[in-house]
């Protein structure tokens, strides 16, 4: 490791068109597929905050560093900063435990780290950086992964889920878990390893089950039937039901929407902020979302799949899947088919970690591609 | 070679990892298709349902109420109107997540009153939970100064009944109350609100719909909170009308003063329109209480046990006692079982043949040789059981019929009861038991089965002061909208017109008289009266060993035994104007206690037709 991170690019041969945009943003369509999204969720989240120009302007700033450092990251040699990745799980988990033994004051949950001037959950951290280092991992080593590797990478993937568990959070420590075993898979878990896991998970959900606390065994429920309890829990699922079921085919308008003006909807501005377009820009409008989402997912694998190591490969594939099952998981809740979780609207929804974790995972993904 | 090898590695893991990631994309796609689905089921397949939905969420259809109508006298005094109430809430919804803003009312706005504790209304289902229903002058100006330190407490105006005269209309007018499950008001299609007043009784009740007019709606946009928005849409509330009575403001306050702490009631009529000129019944309450727009009890705890608020004019049950007289002697005349001339031996008893069982009269000695007069005039009990022995009870019953004992009259007032006019049928279907000859001697005298209201009474008396022409009583003329014109309820046409003044001159001489039993009432120039008393018995004397005195003194050592005084009247004669019935409940004596009462009322009434002196 002679070369400073910078210069593999550096030294590429121009070619003969050049594009100083293209040598800096390296993917124009990912790029602005990624800034056409962050600029409608700004949009959207004046009408969604009730026209808070503070509070857009705030997520503004979030996205200007988040780009930075995504440019920042996409110029970087994947090589140079595979081995800090691997480490990093252990910075993600020290924060997980950090908020188990100090918890944040002001809050219900021990979920936050509150610097003052800002503050973050470690649990929307862990759900990128978990990914990425098991990938490091596994592809530490030219050779193909041991049963020694997949266990450890397992392991890890339980130890964070569990940690994010006791906070408590059983949504997130699902999809942290799912974030871990994602990569896993697609790096090769051998099928006879699947089918014990399996295995493991029929014989223990008794337990899992009554190891839950009744509030989440509650929100289990309240998906069978959001219905039956419109005042108590299922009562943001039937709202958010409303708005987006009102807005049909063409929404009710910007600014228009009854249910996310009059506050109806609840916690609009972040993880119900797809209600919010449902409601104002209708079925269209969320087709159109879908559809720049689908082209951001379509580069991210059009990328992995002619990177040029297996790492390269990997990373890409599996935050293309994480990008997208966040996306879903935020839908699908937001539309009441499953339960409510602390997922955010990936690069839309309010809140900073979100936006800044999402773009350096779009820098680590740039930064597998050659120019 | 190495890197051919390498490409082949390269190539065979893309593979597997193009192949790994495709089992991934379809168990995601799955995901996708149900996501994709319920879109389109919320957005298209029931997306009017959710329209529907999301507007009953914001728009709320407020009933823009209309102040109630007024009730007034001829002369516009007011009896029943609307004052301003300065009220604050908290809706139900963050009653506990206001603490600490009540604490700053407490502190800031209601200094002068006692706190408490508002979480114990915590089990009531009303949305509105009331801190303060009045605020005066200076908790509104502080109020209004804090108001933004206390989004929670709302303040809302309202209108709320108030009777200046308090008491003295209570049997009248009643008063308003929530709605319960017994005012059957369909929520759906009439605009109350689960909070809305309703007149609960008297003319509040039975003129609910006129003195409410018709709510308009104003449509308001709420958000979340239930904080208004915007209006949308408003349609105004048609005017109410206000109602005129009938009643005289002077005979009311005289009916009254004469009953103060006393038990009974008066009722006096115009029998040429059936018009209402005093309706009391004693005691009575104070509806302002119940109207929320005074504070105390509606009655005194003397009165407890006494049921202030039943309307003993309407409702109340008594025996007519001897007032039901003259009705028996012009039945027997029109039978022609007796004539004016026709002589009965009053020895003090009457003696069934068949049985042997002797019914004694009022006067222990008798009252001799008796006509129809002389029995009208001393009351004579042996008269009219010996007439009604004959007259049997079938054709007793029709005839008191006529003059509307039995039904009710149609008064509008709420709860008019129609009270007991016996038949044979009548008693062997709610007793059980065959009719007896006897049962048809006590109702000669106004006893046993027979029981009357004082409205009845009056409308019967009338009768005879119309030569059978019965009004509809009523205590409303007009609204500003209509006109309530006298009603003819019933006629009652006699084979010879001469025995309604042979009756007349009966009931004439029973003050006129030196031995007429309310000759007390008698004055040289006084207004002409035409009346009749009656002692109606609470306790049965059956005990035939004792002498009658003997007997009741013992009975009436309890108040609640002692016997109720009567006396229904008319006059002035000729051309009578005003139709009395008094009941004093266990006065004793329907002369000395009842009739002066009456007296007074008619004498009082001709005032107002005198020219000023």
């Amino acid at each position: 490791m002679s070369r400073s991170p910078l210069d593999y690019s550096i030294n590429k041969p121009l070619s003969s068109r050049f594009n100083p945009l293209v040598f800096i943003v390296k993917d124009l369509i990912l790029f602005f597929s990624l800034v056409g999204v962050l600029s409608f969720g700004l949009f959207m989240l004046y009408s969604a905050s009730g026209q808070s120009m503070s509070m857009v302007y705030r997520q503004m700033i979030y996205i200007c560093g988040g780009l930075i450092l995504m440019v920042f990251v996409s110029h970087l040699r994947p090589n140079s900063y595979k081995n800090l990745l691997m480490h990093s799980y252990w910075l993600g988990l020290f924060l997980l435990m950090y908020v188990l033994i100090v918890p944040a004051k002001g809050y219900e949950t021990s979920r936050w780290i509150d610097f003052g001037f800002f503050s973050f959950q470690p649990s929307e951290i862990i759900r990128l950086i978990l990914p990425l280092s098991l990938v490091a991992y596994l592809c530490r080593k030219e050779i193909k992964p041991q049963l020694s590797d997949w266990l450890v990478t397992s392991g890890a993937s339980l130890t964070c889920a569990i940690f994010v568990y006791k906070q408590p959070d059983l949504g997130t420590a699902i999809i942290v878990l799912t974030s871990g075993l994602i990569p896993i898979y697609l790096a090769g878990l051998p099928f006879k390893i699947i089918a014990s896991y399996f295995g493991l998970l029929i014989v223990s959900a008794p337990f899992i089950w009554s190891g839950l606390r009744p509030y989440q065994q509650e929100r289990v429920l309240t998906l069978l039937d959001p219905d039956a309890d419109p005042l108590g829990t299922g009562w943001n699922i039937a709202q958010s039901q409303t708005a987006i079921g009102s807005g049909g085919l063409y929404g009710k308008g910007y600014l228009e929407g009854t249910q996310s003006q009059l506050d109806f909807i609840p916690e609009s501005h972040s993880d119900f902020i797809f209600s919010v377009i449902g409601e104002e820009f209708g079925l269209i409008g969320i087709s159109l979302l879908f559809l720049i989402y689908g082209i951001i997912i379509w580069r991210i694998f059009k990328i992995g799949y002619s990177a040029e190591s297996r790492f390269e490969r990997l990373a890409c594939c599996s935050l293309g899947f994480i990008f997208l099952l966040f996306i879903l998981i935020n839908v699908l809740m937001v539309i009441g088919i499953i339960p409510v979780v602390g997922v955010p609207l990936p690069l839309i929804s309010q809140g900073g970690t979100s936006i800044v974790v999402h773009l350096l995972a779009f820098g680590v993904i740039l930064s597998t591609k050659k120019i | 070679m190495k890197i051919i090898q390498d490409l082949k590695k390269d190539e065979k893991e893309i593979q597997s990892l193009k192949s790994r990631s495709r089992i991934v994309l379809v168990i995601i796609s799955f995901l996708i298709l149900v996501g994709l689905s319920k879109i389109i089921q919320l957005t298209i397949l029931d997306n009017n349902d959710y329209v529907t939905e999301s507007d009953r969420n914001r728009i709320i259809n407020m009933p823009l109420f209309p102040s109630r109508g007024l009730i007034q006298l001829q002369d516009g005094t007011i009896i029943a109107e609307n004052i301003v109430f300065q009220g604050i809430y908290i809706n139900r919804k963050f009653i506990e997540s206001s603490g600490a803003q009540i604490e700053l009312l407490h502190e800031k706005v209601l200094q002068d009153r006692p706190k408490v504790s508002y979480l114990s209304y915590k089990g009531e289902s009303k949305e509105k939970i009331w801190l303060v229903d009045n605020l005066n002058e200076k908790e509104l100006a502080k109020y209004e100064l804090y108001k933004n330190s206390l989004p929670n407490i709302k303040l809302e105006t309202s209108l709320r009944r108030f009777l200046p005269h308090k008491n003295l209309f209570s049997h009248v007018v009643g008063h308003m109350g929530r709605i319960t499950r017994d005012d059957e008001i369909d929520f759906s299609t009439e605009k109350y609100l689960s909070d809305s007043l309703i007149g609960k009784v008297g003319l509040e009740r039975v003129y609910e719909k006129s003195l409410r007019g018709f709510p308009g709606t104003s449509a308001i946009e709420v958000d979340v909170f239930g904080k208004k928005i915007r209006e949308l849409e408003r349609i105004l509330p048609k005017r109410p009308s206000n109602l005129t009575l009938t009643l005289d403001l002077q005979l009311q306050r005289i009916a009254r003063e004469e009953l103060a702490d006393r038990r009974g009631a008066i009722i006096a009529i115009d029998p040429n329109t059936g018009y209402i000129k005093a309706l009391v019944s004693s005691p009575d309450y104070n509806p302002n209480i119940l109207n929320g727009s005074e504070k105390g009890m509606p009655f005194s705890k003397v009165f407890k046990d006494q049921a202030p608020f039943f309307n003993r004019v309407i409702s109340g049950s008594y025996p007519p006692a001897s007032t039901i007289k003259p009705f028996i002697g012009l039945l027997g005349l029109e039978e022609g079982v007796v004539t004016p001339k026709t002589i009965i031996e009053d020895k003090g008893f009457f003696q069934i043949k068949e049985d042997g069982r002797k019914y004694r009269g009022w006067k222990e000695e008798g009252h001799g040789k008796v006509n129809l007069r002389k029995a009208i005039v001393e009351s004579s009990d042996v008269y009219f059981y010996e007439l009604s022995s004959q007259l049997t009870v079938d054709r007793i019953s029709s005839f008191l019929n006529k003059f509307g004992f039995g039904d009710i009259t149609g008064i509008d007032l709420f709860n008019e009861t129609k009270s007991t006019l016996p038949t044979r049928n009548w008693k062997l279907g709610t007793i059980g038991e065959a009719w007896f000859v006897g049962d048809t001697i006590n109702i000669g005298i106004g006893q046993g089965y027979i029981t009357s209201t004082p409205l009845q009474l009056v409308s019967s008396i009338s009768a005879i002061a119309t030569k059978g022409k019965i009004y509809k009583p009523r205590l409303i003329s007009n609204s500003n909208i209509q006109e309530y014109k006298p009603e003819l309820l019933m006629d009652v046409e006699l084979e010879k017109e001469i025995h309604w003044e042979i009756i007349e001159s009966s009931m004439i001489a029973v003050i006129n008289s030196r031995n007429g039993t309310a000759h007390n009432l008698f004055r040289d120039k006084g207004v002409k009266i035409a009346g009749k008393t009656g002692t109606a018995q609470i306790k049965s004397l059956t005990d035939q060993e004792l002498t009658v005195r003997e007997e009741y003194q013992g009975v009436r050592e309890n108040i609640k035994n002692r016997d109720h005084a009567l006396f229904a009247s008319y006059g002035p004669i000729p051309n009578p104007n005003l139709a009395v019935v008094v009941i004093v409940e266990n006065g004793e004596s329907g002369s000395a206690v009842a009739a002066p009462i009456a007296q007074k009322l008619i004498e009082n009434y001709q005032l107002k037709f005198k020219p000023n002196e």
